[in-house]
């Protein structure tokens, strides 16, 4: 089968990644390999939110955060995989 | 359909968890019972070392575990519900109005530093400036959810709400006067304002039952955090009830030297939150007046390793600076409440 699209996750959190961050960051990972048998290739990435890199693209944000395909869905809490797998199929 | 009613029924069983701590706690306050440890120097001298600190902790726990269960479930209710764009945009807008939304919204939903130091800097970078960063850096450890609610219980809401108020007009002063220093309005300049594009966040709404469940995960992960830390505290508080010399107590920490000298032990010791809180009971069953308590609750936001981390961000110019001026309003505060309510 082959992949029809691919996606970009980012988890935002500090430097190194907080509690909170890694639950996200495990979450992201299982949800990536549920969507792949559904044709969906997914990158997960983490980026440190005190760079000011990540505040000129993002603005301020609450740790932890998830941005898909660049748009921040979700801060200040952890998503569970179900809910990040939805993100990715429902875009 | 199914699916439907079991949402409902996870709802409402979430619902009455939270409604049980709310009625056990207005239950406490209504009938006045006594939620801290009511064991005195007398009661825990005669014992062996060992069994001091297991009667201190069993004391507590026949009382505190209600205001500890209902501070850490409603702490993770705002942190679930507060809605954070809105505070994050309002923050770092520039206008006056940061300020405000700063000092009583960031103490809402801000209960662990690795949230904090990132919106600090966040606001900072964004070109929010100095001001309205160093208000939320201040305030929201300061006034945090947890620690107001265990103040209340542990120190009476006079005290505690001295201190909110007094913590809350200090830190929005300390802020402005900082960015308008001339160090302070050099760092500030580095920063254009750069309001990221709209578009770039789009929160996604959950259904109500799994934002309840994140909400009261998000309570049992902080409990889980901050009970251990919070046990070990009660072990060294016990050991202080039962041996620190009650006239050392009396003779430097009551009068307006004891404000200054509160201040001063509060600043740099680094205590957690709700630890303080429980050491600053020892310290007025022991005798410390109440301005100097106020000095001491108010000693929180200054102390040494936050000092460091903000320190990379902002340099110590800015950071001495505001220690300062904080180590002056905490004296400031502890004389006025003495001045005005009295002993």
């Amino acid at each position: 089968m082959s992949l029809s699209k691919t996606m970009k996750i980012e988890v935002i959190g500090p430097e190194p990644a907080c509690t909170r961050c890694k639950s996200v960051m495990e979450n992201a990972e299982k949800a990536r390999t549920r969507v792949r048998e559904k044709g969906i290739e997914v990158t997960v990435e983490k980026l440190n939110i005190l760079s000011r890199e990540v505040v000129k693209r993002y603005g301020v944000l609450v740790s932890p955060a998830l941005a898909v395909n660049g748009v921040v869905k979700v801060m200040g809490r952890v998503p569970s995989k179900e809910e990040i797998e939805r993100l990715l199929t429902s875009a | 359909m199914l699916l439907e009613a079991k949402r409902v029924a996870k709802t409402a069983i979430m619902v009455s968890f939270v409604a049980f701590f709310v009625v056990m706690m207005v239950r406490a306050i209504v009938g006045a019972y006594m939620l801290t440890p009511t064991s005195t120097a007398e009661d825990l001298k005669g014992l062996p070392l060992w069994e001091i600190p297991l009667v201190y902790m069993w004391d507590y726990a026949q009382h505190g575990w209600t205001c500890l269960g209902f501070a850490f479930t409603v702490a993770g209710l705002f942190a679930e519900f507060i809605p954070k764009d809105f505070m994050t945009r309002y923050m770092s807008s520039g206008k006056p109005i940061s300020y405000l939304v700063a000092t009583l919204i960031g103490p809402l939903f801000c209960v662990c530093s690795c949230t904090m130091v990132p919106i600090f800097a966040g606001v900072i970078y964004a070109g929010g400036g100095i001001g309205p960063a160093l208000t939320f850096l201040l305030v929201a450890p300061a006034n945090n959810l947890l620690a107001d609610i265990v103040t209340i219980q542990v120190l009476g809401w006079r005290i505690a709400l001295a201190d909110i108020v007094a913590a809350g007009i200090s830190a929005v002063v300390i802020g402005y006067t900082v960015s308008r220093t001339p160090w302070g309005k050099r760092f500030e300049a580095q920063f254009k304002k750069n309001q990221a594009s709209a578009a770039s966040v789009e929160l996604v709404k959950q259904p109500v039952d799994e934002r309840l469940w994140s909400a009261l995960k998000f309570g049992g992960y902080l409990a889980k955090k901050i009970v251990p830390a919070f046990i070990l505290g009660l072990v060294v508080v016990s050991y202080f009830q039962a041996f620190f010399p009650e006239n050392i107590v009396k003779a430097y920490l009551t009068g307006p030297l004891g404000v200054v000298f509160a201040a001063l032990l509060a600043g740099p010791l680094y205590t957690p939150t709700l630890i303080e809180v429980v050491l600053g009971k020892a310290l007025v069953d022991l005798g410390m007046s109440p301005g100097a308590t106020i000095a001491w609750l108010m000693g929180q936001p200054y102390d040494i390793p936050n000092a460091i981390s903000t320190s990379r961000i902002v340099g110590w110019k800015i950071v001495i600076t505001y220690g300062i001026l904080a180590f002056a309003f905490s004296v400031i505060s502890g004389l006025t409440y003495e001045i005005l309510v009295g002993m």
